[in-house]
């Protein structure tokens, strides 16, 4: 085993990443193994997905399964190492349906058939043993001794964002969005990465590529869930519980809360939302529903406490899962890329399980005491308001804007974006996104001429909104986004933050602040090229990192 | 009175830490503070809180011998429920710390909801919780038990449950009737439907390695099948299929049980497959013939590979078949068990 996608990967002197029989997130050896396969065999897909595309013709079921392969592969998404063992054989099978689809077509055609190899050719073995031992060639650090760490590096940077863009296009998919167009760039970068590259400039460069493409992924997800659910609108949201029968849904997937909603309407059941799936309160069609009670709970990291509290059963749609303790264990239900062995996971939508053990357990025994917070600043809002921000910025009223957004996680240093949003002074206003809030979105910021100091715009993929918003206040003021007075403090944890950092260096964006620590594939040279380039650091203290952020003039 | 200090470590590497009071068992302090370590009969009868002690000395009170045989002893494995610290102790639990409960195991009324024989000597009870207010939920995993408790006697016996964790309230015991067993004796005289008896639990760590990839034998001794059931019961309900052998072997053809749904299981898990034996059947039996030990012993000669060995019956059942495996090159670590006796 050998992994270091996550932020709290294993770090020591003699080298980063998880390499013991279980990783920081609970991993274990096969799975993470039997995941690096898959991962090989998928640029397989991918070698033969690219072929077909230049004789003429897209594989879209084959691409939307390469979205969910490589979701399942994100950190604390899925950890049934049988689960996995099958998807290996469903990835070969792809394959090699692609395989004699392409040979057949290239003939055909009147093209010569390429001779592919490595994945193209690759055959799972019979046995899981035997699968086990091809997954130490597919490891991201195989080729370590031969090409070295920034190679390694720079291919896992690539490979990272490529997996959190696909969840996000995976997450629009479920919501019947899809563009070929953004199916192809994937097939490229996984074809890409067949080829073994060594080119460090070639590697960054697609790496930015992934981070353009994600923008467009981000884009098509914002228009699958403002174009299902409405635009985001400013509310409040209870966060304390009320009398009645309860299910929490964690996770990201909107069209998985839609659905349950839809099926619990009527049955006197009340929904609440957890972590990253806060944000649903701000969608019309979603707010809509009665029943949708309020939001329970705090960031991921909390759940072992959140869940064994909850008298009710817990849908997980998304990433982040971790060991179900036992107090939990027979109420947690999983459904789309998410897994855990002897957990009950959901097929197909039909929440009937859920619903059942919603059904059989106490839920809430009384109403808490209201306590409401605002959420629902997405791009649309903020922009309705646009013309008081401007007013406000040119009067003075406020003087910068801090943009804390990203993941949330257990390390001692994430009290940085804390502080950040603490200390942030009375005239600066306060954008975030993504379960890194929870540390602080329940205080009470104030507000700047009736604009409130702290807008929540939604989940990490609204970062596709946050970009739409600064681009406004640039063409406003006619100047570029690194002009603005804005500072982004990045908080990142797992690959879709790779992936919206790279669509934020992919945009030209500078300065950007990451914490709380570096990802360990980050190797110094490579950090030296992307703090040349693009001016990327690392958080240092709050109260440093605000005073050099105020030295922009507002 | 003196308290030692316990340091138990789980298979997984987490640490609980708690106080034993002097002249009190390690089950007991546990549950004291709120842990409740997995255990059945707590009477050093049926080895299910097994553990290992690492350091420290300790009491052993009285024990079946066949749950904890003399070299066990000598390497110092312990009964949690009849070791008695006379220092701190650091233990090591062969379970993962996801098997511990927290809380106060406290009973709840369930009512007998159906009582039949469905075979000699082995009767089928079925409870459904009376006290709805706690809802209904039956929450476990499969493989473990819950403890019955004699109504006014306060003595409690320990049963696998054989259905699945539901939300119905249904609980569902294959239970042998033993000659001079006090459970056996109250099930076959004095219970009724619609008596209700106080139920805890669940408790119990035996149950399918959720996490494994092997393959896997399931050896059942009579009514030891209960737990194979519910873990098979789930795996068809979640359609989720593994490779499994499972040996299912009574004495004689009249205390054959449950065949006709594991057939039906056979159906609806592509990847099961079932022996059943009779240890001393009649003439026309066309079964296999011999015990559960001789069939794993014939399957394993045929077979290669990896396997997880799970083991649930009479004690000389699980100690003879554990010997096959372990002749088969099959890691001791890779033998799960449950006795019962």
């Amino acid at each position: 085993m050998f992994c270091y996608q996550c932020e709290q990967t294993t770090r020591s002197e003699t080298g980063s990443g998880c390499q013991e029989v279980k990783g920081v997130c609970g991993k274990d050896e096969t799975t993470a193994d039997l995941q690096d396969l898959m991962i090989y065999g998928l640029q397989g897909i991918a070698q033969y997905a690219t072929r077909l595309r230049k004789l003429g013709e897209a594989q879209p079921k084959a691409d939307e399964f390469m979205l969910y392969a490589l979701f399942t592969t994100l950190t604390n998404v899925n950890f049934n190492a049988n689960r996995f063992a099958q998807l290996i054989k469903e990835t070969a099978q792809w394959r090699d349906q692609l395989k004699s689809h392409y040979q057949e077509l290239a003939a055909q055609q009147g093209e010569a058939v390429e001779d592919l190899g490595g994945p193209a050719q690759w055959q799972p073995a019979g046995t899981m043993p035997g699968l086990l031992i091809q997954a130490k060639e597919a490891a991201i650090n195989v080729e370590l001794a031969q090409v070295g760490e920034d190679i390694i590096g720079l291919r896992a940077m690539l490979l990272y964002g490529i997996k959190g863009a696909a969840a996000y296009a995976y997450h629009a998919l479920m919501l019947g969005y899809r563009d070929d167009d953004i199916y192809a760039g994937f097939e490229q970068a996984l074809e890409f990465l067949a080829t073994h590259p060594t080119d460090a400039d070639a590697l960054l460069a697609w790496a930015l590529r992934i981070g353009e493409l994600n923008y467009r992924v981000m884009a098509m997800l914002d228009a699958a869930n403002t174009g299902s659910f409405g635009a985001q609108q400013p509310g409040t949201v209870n966060l304390a519980p009320v009398k009645g029968k309860a299910i929490l849904v964690s996770g990201h997937d909107l069209h998985d809360l839609a659905q349950l909603l839809e099926q619990t309407q009527g049955l006197g059941i009340n929904v609440y939302t957890h972590g990253e799936m806060l944000p649903a309160h701000a969608y019309p069609k979603l707010k809509a529903y009665p029943h949708l009670s309020g939001n329970y709970g705090s960031a991921w990291q909390n759940q072992h406490n959140d869940f064994t509290a909850f008298p009710g059963p817990i849908l997980m749609t998304s990433n982040c899962l971790v060991e179900p303790a036992h107090a939990y264990r027979q109420r947690i239900f999983t459904a789309g890329p998410v897994g855990w062995p002897g957990v009950r996971h959901i097929q197909n939508g039909d929440f009937a399980p859920v619903i059942a053990a919603a059904h059989a357990l106490p839920g809430f025994t009384k109403d808490e005491p209201e306590h409401l917070i605002n959420v629902g600043f997405g791009r649309d809002a903020v922009m309705g308001v646009a013309d008081k921000v401007i007013d406000a910025v040119k009067t003075g009223a406020i003087q910068h804007f801090f943009l804390i957004g990203g993941c949330d996680g257990a390390a001692p240093g994430r009290n940085y974006f804390t502080e950040v949003a603490e200390q942030a002074p009375d005239d600066s206003v306060i954008l975030t996104l993504g379960c890194g809030k929870y540390r602080f979105n329940s205080h009470d910021f104030g507000a700047i001429g009736g604009i409130p100091r702290l807008l929540d715009m939604g989940q990490c993929n609204d970062a596709y909104s946050a970009i739409q918003v600064a681009s406004a206040l640039a063409k406003a003021f006619d100047c570029g986004v690194n002009d603005l007075p804005l500072s982004m403090m990045i908080s990142w944890f797992e690959q879709k933050a790779v992936a919206v950092l790279l669509t934020l260096l992919a945009l030209g964006i500078r300065g950007i602040r990451l914490g709380p620590t570096l990802p360990a594939f980050l190797t110094p040279a490579l950090l030296a090229k992307l703090s040349e380039a693009f001016d990327l650091k690392a958080t240092g203290t709050a109260t440093d990192d605000i005073r050099d952020a105020l030295q922009k003039a507002a | 009175m003196p308290e030692h200090h316990i340091t138990l470590t789980t298979r997984d590497g987490q640490r609980l830490d708690f106080s034993c009071p002097d002249q009190s068992d390690i089950i007991s302090a546990a549950e004291n503070t709120g842990v409740l370590l997995p255990s059945l009969c707590r009477d050093g009868g049926c080895g299910a809180c097994l553990g290992h002690c690492a350091e420290g000395d300790y009491d052993l009170g009285h024990y079946n011998a066949s749950m904890l045989p003399d070299e066990s002893v000598q390497r110092r494995d312990v009964l949690l429920c009849r070791t008695y610290p006379k220092t701190d102790l650091q233990i090591t639990a062969p379970y993962d710390y996801a098997h511990i409960n927290f809380g106060r195991n406290e009973a709840r009324q369930a009512v007998i909801s159906q009582l039949e024989t469905i075979a000699e000597r082995t009767m089928r009870l079925r409870l459904s919780w009376q006290d709805e207010q706690n809802g209904l939920a039956v929450e476990f995993e499969p493989g473990q038990c819950m403890e019955l408790e004699i109504p006014g006697s306060g003595i409690r016996r320990a049963y696998s449950l054989a259905n699945t964790g539901n939300w119905q309230g249904e609980m569902e015991f294959l239970i042998r009737l033993q000659p001079e067993g006090r459970f056996s004796g109250y099930l076959s005289q004095r219970a009724n439907v619609g008596q209700v008896l106080n139920v805890y639990g669940p408790g119990g760590a035996f149950g399918l390695q959720a996490d494994s990839i092997n393959p896997a034998i399931f050896i059942a001794g009579g009514t030891g099948l209960a737990p194979f059931l519910s873990i098979l019961r789930r795996m068809a309900e979640w359609g989720e299929d593994r490779v499994i052998h499972l040996i299912f072997g009574v004495n004689r053809e009249s205390e054959l049980f449950c065949v006709d749904e594991l057939q039906g299981l056979q159906q609806q898990l592509p990847g099961l497959t079932v022996t059943v034996c009779v240890w001393q059947p009649e003439t026309d039996w066309a079964g296999s013939s011999g015990t559960p030990a001789d069939a794993l012993q014939y399957y394993l000669q045929q077979q290669s590979g990896d396997y997880d060995i799970y083991l649930c019956g009479p004690p000389l059942l699980v100690t003879a078949a554990t010997q096959i495996a372990m002749d088969s090159g099959i890691a001791e670590t890779r033998i799960f068990s449950e006795k019962f006796g």
